[in-house]
């Protein structure tokens, strides 16, 4: 809406080429201009230009719905809001499951569940709706090359086992899932702008990007100047972009992201090769401790709606909480992963 | 009446012809008829008349100096100033340890920042607020209606219902052993009609934010209820996207110029959500303290992790209050709100 041109608003003909002697074509232009700048541009007195705002306004302003009309729309929409993890307690925990028009991110340090639960997750949607699913094709943007394939069959033969049990259902579930392998962050941003195409050709009802943050922490080195600011500026650009995706699709959109160690003295270094034992000895409470939070800063952490952290309990177990959530408090499973995925281990949330 | 000609908001064309023809001042205009105008200044009829009737309306010359009529809102003595300060309804939040920090709740007429990390409950506390706005008089409310305006895409439609469950359960309790006025208006204090009359904007860019701040005071001469305008939140359009840092600083400021005017003048409270910045702690992305009369700082507790907000009010006396909103990383995830000791200066 904002780059909509000045022509097509209503404007006279010569008022638009009067405008855009002066570069200004779009209604982004004309909005950011202050009402002196537009009296001096148009020639018109100060009530001229006071219509001429309000019709640029009427023009890009979204419409207004009512709480009321979401609901009812939301009740009555054929697609369902939520698409169901099959881990019965979180999808309690988050009233349903992944919400469907927000961005939903999966975190934690590595080994511990993130490409499992985007591999369950692409096999879920692709499952008819009485099964829980979104019946549909799953777009999974792999960055850092860890999908597998093998892997994807497994889980959905020991998860549905009376589902799958023909050969063809697997190979039709498998012919869902479009794997796109891009290794840098102009690919991955060409991809996500070419994304509502996708979406519309193929039926796609999910949107995976695996991993949002290698490829941001490759290539943005924030030791050095200006990096920092382009790096948010690419990774708001991403968001907002999936946003947009997510709610004109009605569709939910899961990432990935990595962890980030916060030494004492608010220097940030990267934790690259975090096991296991380094994770459990990390003090809580004192200070000067390190603690370790999700990467790519407060500013991607305001981006997206939810947040599911995985953590490592011990070396079986681990452990899956709700950082951030609208609808959700804060609340923690235990789970392991077999040969089905992930299976939340039978207690009570804590 | 010496009031310069090129103070007044003419087109510049009309002005320049009217400096050539050696008008300076309004007076000298005042005493001429538009079609002398037209013809000695070279202009049409029509645009003499328009000059005419700007410049009459902006000087007039029998009008009393002092306005005694308080639509005019610019002048008044600080007498009749408290008058209405202490006449002024809030919209209360149910949560007694904010309300009294605030000293009562959300005023109105004025503009409320809220500003946090990341998950910490700013949207919550709008969504809240959007339910709370509608309360009936009875209850200490003030029965309006609230216009959300969305950038980030964070409103959750349910999360609202739950909150207008909760409320309407809420006033049912105390309600229920009062008398009939209260119980009259909870027939009209419906799930429903809470929802009508939340009024949803989703605004993806800043442009759009701009274009809908520039209709809003239509809309609420449409809907004269309304008594709260939400923006949830400000920082998010203009975060990626612009460059230029100027316009940003004067597109903010204008925004901010122009939610002050609406407050005024439709009598109605808005409130920002807005994102912290990750290092600097103590200036706002909007900049100007004067216009925020109510301010919500961070300061990093030694704890680590922990966040707290101070609400500093400029129009009460005493050391000021910190609330602390708890959002401690894990392995224990809580959240709670409690009230921390007064005493201390609040940061710059």
């Amino acid at each position: 809406m904002a780059s909509k041109k000045l022509r097509r608003v209503g404007l006279s003909p010569e008022l638009c080429d009067r405008l855009s002697r002066h570069r200004i074509v779009t209604c982004q232009d004309f909005l950011c201009l202050s009402p002196l700048e537009l009296m001096k541009v148009t020639g018109l007195s100060y009530r001229g230009v006071h219509e001429l705002l309000c019709m640029v306004s009427k023009a890009c302003a979204p419409q207004m719905k009512t709480a009321y009309a979401m609901k009812t729309q939301r009740c009555a929409a054929l697609s369902p809001a939520f698409l169901p993890t099959s881990l019965p307690a979180l999808d309690e925990a988050l009233r349903g499951g992944v919400a469907c028009g927000s961005l939903t991110e999966i975190t934690g340090p590595p080994g511990c569940g993130k490409t499992q639960f985007c591999i369950m997750m692409s096999i879920l949607a692709t499952l008819p709706t009485d099964m829980g699913g979104l019946e549909g094709a799953v777009v999974y943007i792999d960055t850092e090359s860890a999908f597998s394939a093998e892997r994807l069959i497994e889980i959905a033969e020991s998860r549905f086992p009376r589902y799958f049990n023909t050969e063809e259902k697997l190979l039709l579930t498998s012919s869902k899932v479009h794997l796109y392998r891009e290794l840098s962050c102009d690919e991955v941003m060409q991809r996500i702008e070419s994304l509502e195409e996708d979406i519309i050709s193929k039926g796609v009802k999910l949107v995976i990007i695996d991993s949002v943050a290698s490829v941001v922490r490759k290539e943005f080195d924030t030791q050095l100047q200006g990096n920092m600011k382009e790096r948010n500026k690419f990774l708001a650009r991403e968001a907002s972009l999936l946003k947009y995706v997510a709610e004109e699709f009605s569709i939910p959109v899961i990432l990935t992201n990595q962890i980030t160690t916060h030494l004492s003295g608010a220097l940030t270094s990267q934790a690259d090769l975090v096991s296991p034992a380094d994770d459990l000895s990390l003090s809580e409470g004192s200070s000067g401790s390190s603690c370790v939070t999700a990467a790519l800063g407060n500013t991607w952490s305001h981006n997206v709606n939810t947040r599911l952290i995985l953590r490592y309990l011990d070396s079986k177990r681990r452990q899956i909480l709700i950082a951030k959530s609208p609808v959700a408090p804060f609340a923690s499973f235990v789970y392991t992963i077999k040969d089905e995925g992930l299976v939340l281990a039978q207690q009570r949330p804590q | 009446m010496q009031r310069d000609l090129a103070s007044f908001p003419l087109s510049p064309a009309v002005r320049v012809k009217l400096v050539t023809a050696g008008f300076q001042t309004a007076e000298e205009l005042l005493e001429v008829k538009p079609s002398e105008l037209s013809k000695e200044v070279g202009i049409s009829k029509e645009e003499a008349l328009e000059t005419l009737q700007i410049i009459r309306r902006e000087c007039p010359t029998n009008k009393p100096r002092y306005a005694g009529t308080s639509e005019s809102g610019k002048k008044c003595t600080a007498l009749e100033l408290l008058e209405q300060e202490h006449t002024q309804s809030f919209i209360i939040t149910f949560c007694s340890a904010v309300d009294n920090i605030l000293g009562g709740g959300i005023p109105l007429m004025k503009t409320t920042e809220i500003c946090g990390a990341p998950g910490v409950g700013k949207t919550q506390l709008c969504m809240q607020l959007a339910v709370d706005v509608q309360i009936p008089e009875c209850f200490g409310g003030v029965a309006g209606e609230a216009v959300f305006i969305d950038t980030e895409g964070s409103f959750m439609v349910d999360r609202v219902v739950e909150l207008a469950t909760a409320c309407i359960q809420h006033l049912h309790l105390i309600a229920g052993t009062h008398m009939e006025e209260e119980q009259k208006a909870l027939e009209e204090f419906t799930l429903e009609n809470i929802l009508s009359h939340i009024y949803y904007f989703r605004c993806c860019d800043y442009t759009e934010l701009l274009a809908q701040v520039y209709l809003l005071p239509d809309f609420l001469s449409e809907h004269s209820k309304v008594r709260l305008v939400i923006v949830d939140g400000i920082a998010f359009p203009f975060r990626h996207d612009l460059d230029d840092l100027s316009l940003r600083t004067r597109l903010l400021n204008g925004l901010a110029q122009q939610m002050i005017s609406l407050a005024n003048n439709h009598r109605l409270a808005s409130g920002h959500g807005e994102r912290e910045r990750q290092r600097e702690r103590s200036s706002f992305a909007i900049g100007s303290p004067p216009q925020w009369p109510l301010r919500l700082a961070h300061r990093t507790d030694p704890k680590p992790g922990a966040r707290c907000f101070s609400w500093s009010p400029m129009w009460v006396q005493g050391p000021s209050t910190w609330a602390i909103l708890h959002c401690t990383p894990w392995p224990q995830q809580r959240a709670g709100l409690e009230e921390g000791q007064p005493g201390q200066n609040p940061p710059p």
